[in-house]
């Protein structure tokens, strides 16, 4: 009997829990209804920092979900401090890292009908072509703190998609700024005179070609270049103020004809053997004598295209500065190509991942509060400031989140700067603090990279560009940049012009292209086509 | 004492027509309803978790789909996800070529492995648990993320083997669609033997169960081990080879690591307007079938064509019924032939000897 029993309470269980999984979870409400930001606020001290409580929020229990592949601890401090302001609003966070388990969790998510109310997103096709974005531009316009971002956030439109209707579908959430950086003791080593911030695309070659080919007293050789980014997709961009993405886009077509000098410069390097052999191949271990060992810890490498966040949480780290003495890597902005350009603030790419409110939300506004608290909000970033200054709040490693990831403020608000330039430079003397406040200054006109933010782009690199496998041929010498040029252009305008049609045409979701527009995309693939 | 009366065909179709009409006891009835109710999670599982999944891949496969958090988007397209991507798509037919040859080539060895490593198992050696945990290990331990990482590291391949010479090899004597796929085997050598835990274990039960008193007549004839390999264990197992190669086949079609199932994967989260959900389904149909032909493949080389012991058995089984039937028919006509003794001695044809059987 005791038997049937328990039988027949575990069948009643599963039974249960396969109903329980079937509910959706529907919390009810329906926010304030506010199309437009009133810049209307309350204060709210908390820690000594006030902040600033929107007015025209709802006054309801609502509850909020953010997925994101931002750092998992980071966004769930900002999530309960989000909730110490409004108390009655509810943060849940689901976290994926980013790639294929992210899309796969925000697919699986949108398809059960609980699609998350904030939304980070690195690849623009896959959000656009479900339709998954809510236009936020008239909130994002009438707020005044957006008038204070990094330039190129509004002046080429990044998440706005280069729409005449000026539609707006997401913004910068997590900013890394491009960057190169410099051995200074290498230089100093080969005599070799070192640059400023206003230095050119020339220059930096220059220095690459002169420290390339000496050899130290134990007969190791030094290399100009040591990369991680390939320089032809900073060239891109370099090349001039009119370029706002990848392969030269001008935010309706692209001209990869600029690109292939950058590419065909680079794969020359290569050819050329002025880049050091990369970790984890029979070359590095015949120069280094290590299989593994990372370029930059030789002492022999000039100059590194290496990602921004590698110093914080690496080469800044007291370990690696211990282990590494000899090392004196310091920051500098991408040279521009022209000289002009390369003497005041210019555009340089930077790994930007963008954030949107859903499609789906019940709570239009209060969803953009909690996207702006949580990417570009001043409020938010004080916040972050006060998370990453705390030694205490680690990662699931024990890392210090200042050491694990570390984004840059995409506000340009001075006392957010002050306080992350001193969290930042925490243990550098004068001079290297001054050299961070210097790239800092200089990088704030960041261009994102493709797949973020232009339509169709994902699919043309998916599609046609690695498929051809450009890079290979051109690095390898088997082909020059320029025989691609004309077919690079005609398949990335026809893929990004029927992305264009296929997400904001007369019979897309979004319905937003004008005639226009329209045509002009129709056009291209028309011509494509035939 | 009541008299056990033999019933007659009449007899039997009027209980049957009773035991129709008679109704269940309350003690059938409450075992009746407690058996559906046993078996409504797996009704509800079926349904929830094939039945409709099933269903819906078959329709998304014939629509094009996108998941908006309003709900679904679907446009008919009829056959249109299938030539697209028979006719247009490159990736999926190379891999799918791709995927046929490294599999005929791989469930051979993984099987053919597995058999030697039960067999080996099966022996009388120290500590037989640790070996067949160890051997069991990597199905627990080599997980989708796991195998990933750990091929990466270059720890699919037997490090001893210089590859690049043997991929040079192999591509100076065989044409390139087969050489490929034979490097790739040898290159993911510890992978694919690491595939074989389950088959272990099935071909382990198999052995045990073998009658040893077969092993022990075979030698007291004279037979070798290579002879009772061949004569006893072999054909003992043989069912067992076809569940392993079935099972094998599925493994590999469904793994992780399965270049295919990352096709699919990437069509459905392609933001390309052809493609999503409706032309994932389409290539997971398409690639269904292949999967089911090589499975029938398999099927047809092994299926257990029945053995000479087996032809007699039946043989003597048809014999005996035949017997039977024969010996029934007899009864009946000696039955007819006393009844009609009995007509003719009534009669008065028949008068004062007693009927034999020289009287007919």
């Amino acid at each position: 009997m005791k038997k049937k029993i328990l039988a027949l309470v575990l069948a009643a269980l599963m039974l249960m829990s396969v109903l329980a999984a079937c509910n959706n979870g529907d919390g009810g409400g329906s926010g304030s209804g506010a199309t437009t930001v009133s810049n209307e606020y309350e204060e709210v001290e908390i820690n000594g920092w006030k902040y600033k409580k929107a007015t025209d929020m709802t006054t309801e229990n609502i509850t909020l979900s953010v997925h994101s592949f931002d750092q998992q601890q980071v966004d769930e401090l900002l999530a309960k401090r989000f909730m110490e302001i409004y108390p009655n609003i509810k943060v849940t966070v689901s976290y994926a890292a980013v790639g294929d388990d992210y899309t796969n969790a925000l697919a699986a998510m949108v398809q059960n009908k609980t699609t998350p109310d904030v939304i980070m997103y690195s690849d623009a096709d896959y959000a656009l072509s479900n339709g998954l974005l809510l236009d936020i531009s008239s909130f994002y316009n009438s707020d005044n703190e957006t008038k204070n971002l990094a330039d190129t956030v509004n002046s080429a439109g990044l998440g706005t998609f280069n729409l005449d209707g000026g539609q707006r579908y997401g913004v910068p959430f997590k900013f890394f700024p491009g960057i190169v950086f410099i051995d200074r003791n290498v230089l100093k080593t080969l005599n070799i005179s070192i640059p400023n911030q206003q230095w050119s695309w020339s220059d930096m070659i220059d220095i690459i070609k002169q420290a390339t080919g000496h050899t130290d007293i134990d007969g190791m050789k030094y290399y100009g270049l040591g990369w991680y980014n390939r320089l032809d997709s900073y060239y891109g961009v370099a090349t001039g103020q009119d370029v706002i993405g990848e392969f030269g886009f001008n935010g309706k077509t692209f001209d990869v004809t600029k690109w292939a000098v950058g590419k065909q410069e680079f794969a020359d390097l290569l050819v050329g053997d002025y880049a050091a052999p990369q970790r984890e191949t029979d070359a590095n271990e015949a120069w280094t004598g290590d299989w593994e060992l990372w370029f930059g810890q030789t002492g022999h490498v000039a100059v590194f295209s290496e990602a921004f966040w590698t110093f914080q949480s690496s080469w800044n780290a007291p370990a690696f500065l211990e282990a590494n003495p000899g090392l004196d890597i310091v920051p500098y902005v991408i040279p521009a190509v022209s000289e002009a350009d390369a003497g005041a603030a210019h555009h340089s790419i930077a790994t930007i991942d963008y954030g949107g409110v859903s499609s789906g939300t019940k709570y239009p506004r209060e969803a953009y509060e909690l996207l702006k608290f949580m990417s570009f909000g001043i409020d938010g970033w004080h916040t972050r400031n006060e998370i990453f200054a705390d030694p205490n709040n680690v990662n699931a490693s024990g890392v210090p989140l200042k050491n694990d990831v570390m984004p840059v403020p995409i506000t340009k608000d001075q006392t957010i700067w002050d306080e992350y330039i001193k969290l930042y430079c925490e243990g550098m003397d004068e001079e290297h603090t001054q050299l961070w406040r210097d790239y800092f200054a200089s990088c704030m006109q960041p261009i994102s990279y493709g797949w973020t933010n232009i339509a169709g782009y994902w699919n043309f690199c998916d599609e046609y560009f690695n498929k051809v496998d450009i890079h290979t041929q051109t690095e390898t010498g088997a082909a020059k940049a320029a025989d691609f040029i004309d077919e690079i252009n005609r398949q990335a305008n026809y893929y990004h012009a029927k992305a264009m049609i296929d997400y904001f045409g007369p019979n897309s979701i979004y319905k937003v292209l004008t005639e226009d527009e329209t045509k002009f995309y129709q056009d291209i693939v028309t011509a494509f086509e035939s | 004492m009541e008299e056990t009366k033999k019933m007659t065909r009449a007899d039997k179709k009027a209980l049957k027509e009773k035991m129709k009409h008679l109704k269940s006891g309350k003690l059938e009835k409450r075992d009746g309803r407690m058996g559906y109710f046993f078996m409504i999670p797996w009704f509800i599982g079926v349904a929830v978790f094939l039945a409709y999944p099933l269903g819906t891949s078959i329709w998304y496969s014939v629509n094009n789909i996108r998941s908006t958090p309003q709900g679904l988007l679907t446009t008919f397209v009829g056959t249109g996800n299938f030539s697209n991507i028979l006719l247009q798509d490159p990736d999926f037919l190379v891999e799918l070529v791709d995927y046929v040859t490294s599999t005929i080539l791989s469930v051979p060895i993984i099987v053919v492995f597995a058999l030697i490593i039960a067999m080996m198992l099966n022996m009388k050696i120290k500590a037989k648990g640790f070996f067949r945990l160890i051997f069991f290990l990597p199905v627990i331990i080599v997980s989708g993320p796991i195998l990933g990482m750990l091929t990466e590291e270059g720890a699919g391949s037997i490090s001893a083997i210089d590859m690049n010479a043997l991929t040079t090899a192999i591509s100076g004597v065989l044409p390139k669609m087969l050489a490929d796929p034979i490097s790739d085997l040898f290159n993911n050598m510890i992978t694919t033997l690491w595939y074989s835990g389950v088959q272990i274990l099935i071909f382990l039960s198999g052995l045990q169960k073998i009658d040893k008193s077969m092993y022990e007549a075979a030698k007291i004839d004279g037979g070798s081990g290579w002879e009772c390999f061949w004569k006893i264990t072999l054909p003992n197992i043989k069912p067992l080879i076809l569940l392993n190669v079935v099972y094998t086949v599925i493994f590999i079609s469904s793994n992780s690591q399965n270049p295919i199932i990352g096709l699919i994967q990437s069509s459905m989260l392609s933001g390309t307007k052809e493609r999503g959900y409706g032309y994932a389904a389409a290539m997971a149909w398409l690639y269904t079938v292949v999967v089911l032909l090589i499975v029938g493949l398999f099927a047809l080389l092994l299926m257990t064509r029945k053995g000479a012991y087996e032809k007699q058995v039946k043989k003597a089984k048809k014999a005996k019924k035949q017997e039977a039937r024969n010996r029934k028919k007899i009864e009946r006509r000696n039955a007819r032939n006393a009844k009609r003794i009995e007509r003719q001695r009534a009669k008065g044809k028949i008068t004062s000897r007693t009927t034999s059987r020289e009287d007919y």
